[in-house]
């Protein structure tokens, strides 16, 4: 190179040319984290809409509007995405709607994520009868269609959310369990986890200490990604009448209402549908974001 | 090394059985079934097969060999993880295979191993205060404050700051400062024996010495016996007071590191001495009839009598008939060789007829 680096001219040009790399690096990982933070603050935002907002600011009741009020357009005063057809207020119902919406989808992900985890990792550290048997028994739950499933169950326990809840956490504790089950395969072998064994520290206390916290990042993203199929499950199930009871709120009750007039007023069916749309990705972007962030396979 | 040996050991006080017996494997025989697809049988891999050897107080012996030569199944074999298919590991006066879980747990206070990969072998969610902390908390020792004060007095042992490096995760540490924390955890409990599998391989040579020099004086301090595993030589015959040769899972020659390395007596003994490289550049090129080529045959199938001698240069037709059984050549020191390099046949052994130490 013929510039010096003691030449200040050029050295200024070199300068201007080619940023200095630590501010290049600063700005690129501020750009990187926004498949976190852009995601994980929608969602946010949503959750304390639904449970703050009713709370904080009156809003109609979801249910037991007048008729005399019914198919108002947006921006009727009082009502301020308008009401359906028989007089409730579409933002309440939203609301109380993405209330089920997320209670459904973290009940079941933490009970059967939990469930599902213990089952994987104990049955898989213990090895032998107990593995073979365990595993076995959730490769019938995961051959019966998931949809099917549910419908099964609640036609048995009856409509409710606790119900929708207890179906749905039953029907993903297969899914955490073979995914706790592979993490736990690998970790065995690894040599910390042999150390623990030969320093004399029990089973129990080595699945808890050692096998749970380095699974669990890997299984936190799995369940946000589940959220969102445990959140459009609810929403099918409701649709086709076995989830939440009319005329309660829930996403999945407001599409079905929506359907029956969808030529003369689309915005019935098309709020809740792009809420629930919007909702889902953002689960899955925050799942996928989280996954590349913590190095999860 | 040697003159330790018997002599002020805490652990040789004790004086067990009346003898100085710290560690007695007897035959010990290590199979994996390996399976195919489908959980086909896909053969039998005999790992380790029919070893013996003792270890006393206090004393170090250096396992060495090429790799997948059975020295990490064998270490692991005697620390039942997992146990051996068959024969005897009698530590303590106890039989290892023999004992039930919870009877095995609690000797585990008094055999610890250290690893080849010291960063993996720590886990990467723990701080190290943690980490060193873990055999105490498996053996309710005393309370939290008296296991604090345990864990700072054994990091400062192992020439780590615990206000410096307590707080930190394996990934924040050097490869040779996780080896000070896996030798910290392992010295915990005052372990009688310690089983390094590779321990300093990993290490670069500066990094090696130290760690070498900490092995050496805890051994001083604390009493310490070593299975040494390497397949460094030159190592081996710093550290160890008596070398054992695995080929093959087969035992070779088990002696005194010093008649040994003076005058090995099975030929790929000789071969592992004569791969290493001289610093002396005088010393001239290795003679090529005693270093040995080819590849290890597989343990799947392996060679009939004599497993080395598809590699070994004085191998005859007997090699292939009999197997070589173990046999003294000089005093404590045997060889598994129907030709051995040093005939020096002694008329009986030293302790006992039956072949053994």
């Amino acid at each position: 190179m013929a510039v010096l680096p003691s030449d200040p001219i050029a050295a200024g040009q070199l300068g201007a040319l080619i940023p200095p790399p630590m501010a290049r690096r600063r700005r690129a990982s501020w750009v990187r984290s926004l498949d976190v933070y852009i995601p994980g603050g929608f969602l946010l935002l949503l959750v304390l809409a639904c449970f703050v907002w009713p709370v904080v600011y009156p809003v109609p009741q979801p249910v037991g509007g007048s008729i005399l009020d019914a198919s108002l357009g947006i921006g009727a005063p009082g009502h301020l995405l308008g009401t359906d057809t028989v007089g409730n207020d579409i933002l309440a119902r939203l609301l109380y709607g993405g209330r089920v919406s997320f209670e459904v989808a973290a009940a079941t992900q933490v009970v059967g994520g939990v469930v599902g985890t213990m089952i994987g990792i104990v049955s898989t550290y213990l090895g032998g009868i107990a593995e073979a048997v365990v595993m076995r028994l959730l490769d019938v739950l995961l051959a019966i269609p998931a949809f099917i499933l549910a419908l099964t169950l609640l036609e048995g326990l009856g409509q409710g959310e606790l119900n929708i809840i207890w179906a749905l956490s039953i029907f993903f504790i297969p899914a955490f369990a073979r995914l706790a089950r592979a993490a736990t395969l690998s970790l065995k072998e690894q040599t910390f986890v042999v150390a623990a064994h030969l320093t004399g520290t029990k089973r129990w206390r080595s699945i808890m200490r050692h096998i749970v916290p380095n699974v669990a990042p890997g299984l936190l993203t799995f369940a946000l990604l589940n959220a969102g199929v445990a959140i459009i499950i609810e929403a099918t199930l409701s649709f086709f009448g076995y989830g939440i009871p009319p005329p309660g709120p829930s996403w999945g009750n407001m599409i079905a209402d929506g359907q029956q007039v969808m030529s003369t007023q689309p915005r019935l069916i098309l709020v809740p549908s792009i809420l629930l749309l919007v909702t889902v990705i953002a689960l899955n972007t925050l799942g996928d974001g989280l996954r590349a962030r913590w190095g999860v396979q | 090394m040697a003159e330790a040996t018997m002599t002020t050991t805490p652990s040789a006080v004790a004086g067990r059985e009346g003898s100085d017996v710290l560690l007695d494997v007897r035959n010990v025989t290590q199979e994996f079934v390996l399976r195919n697809h489908g959980g086909v049988k896909g053969g039998i891999l005999r790992a380790v097969s029919d070893v013996s050897f003792q270890m006393r107080h206090g004393e170090t012996l250096g396992v060495v060999g090429e790799t997948g030569s059975g020295k990490s199944t064998l270490a692991r074999s005697v620390l039942q993880a997992p146990p051996p298919k068959a024969g005897e590991v009698i530590f303590r006066g106890k039989d290892l295979t023999k004992l039930h879980r919870k009877e095995l747990l609690a000797m585990r206070q008094h055999v610890q191993m250290v690893f080849q990969d010291p960063p993996a072998s720590l886990d990467p969610k723990w701080k190290v205060t943690q980490i060193v902390e873990e055999p105490l908390l498996a053996f309710g020792y005393g309370d939290r404050a008296k296991r604090r004060a345990r864990v700072a007095e054994l990091l400062e042992l192992v020439g780590l700051d615990p206000r410096l490096h307590g707080g930190r995760k394996a990934r924040e540490l050097s490869g040779g400062q996780c080896q000070r924390v896996a030798i910290a955890r392992a010295i915990a409990l005052h372990p009688e024996l310690i089983v390094c599998d590779e321990a300093v391989s990993s290490l670069d040579v500066l990094v090696q010495a130290q760690v070498l020099n900490l092995f050496e004086r805890l051994r001083a301090e604390l009493g310490l016996s070593y299975l040494f595993i390497a397949h460094d030589l030159a190592l081996v015959k710093q550290v160890s007071d008596r070398v054992l040769v695995l080929y093959l899972g087969k035992l070779c020659e088990l002696g005194p590191a010093d008649d040994m390395f003076k005058a090995p007596a099975h030929p790929y003994t000789l071969a592992l001495l004569a791969s290493v490289p001289s610093p002396d550049p005088n010393a001239g090129r290795p003679e090529t009839n005693r270093v040995i080529s080819g590849e290890l045959p597989s343990p799947l199938n392996p060679p009939s009598g004599c497993r080395f001698r598809t590699r070994c240069p004085r191998a005859e037709e007997r090699c292939a008939a009999e197997e070589p059984q173990l046999r003294f050549v000089g005093p404590g020191h045997q060889v598994a060789c129907h030709f051995p390099l040093v005939e020096t046949p002694v008329a009986a052994p030293t302790t006992n007829g039956t072949g053994r130490l």
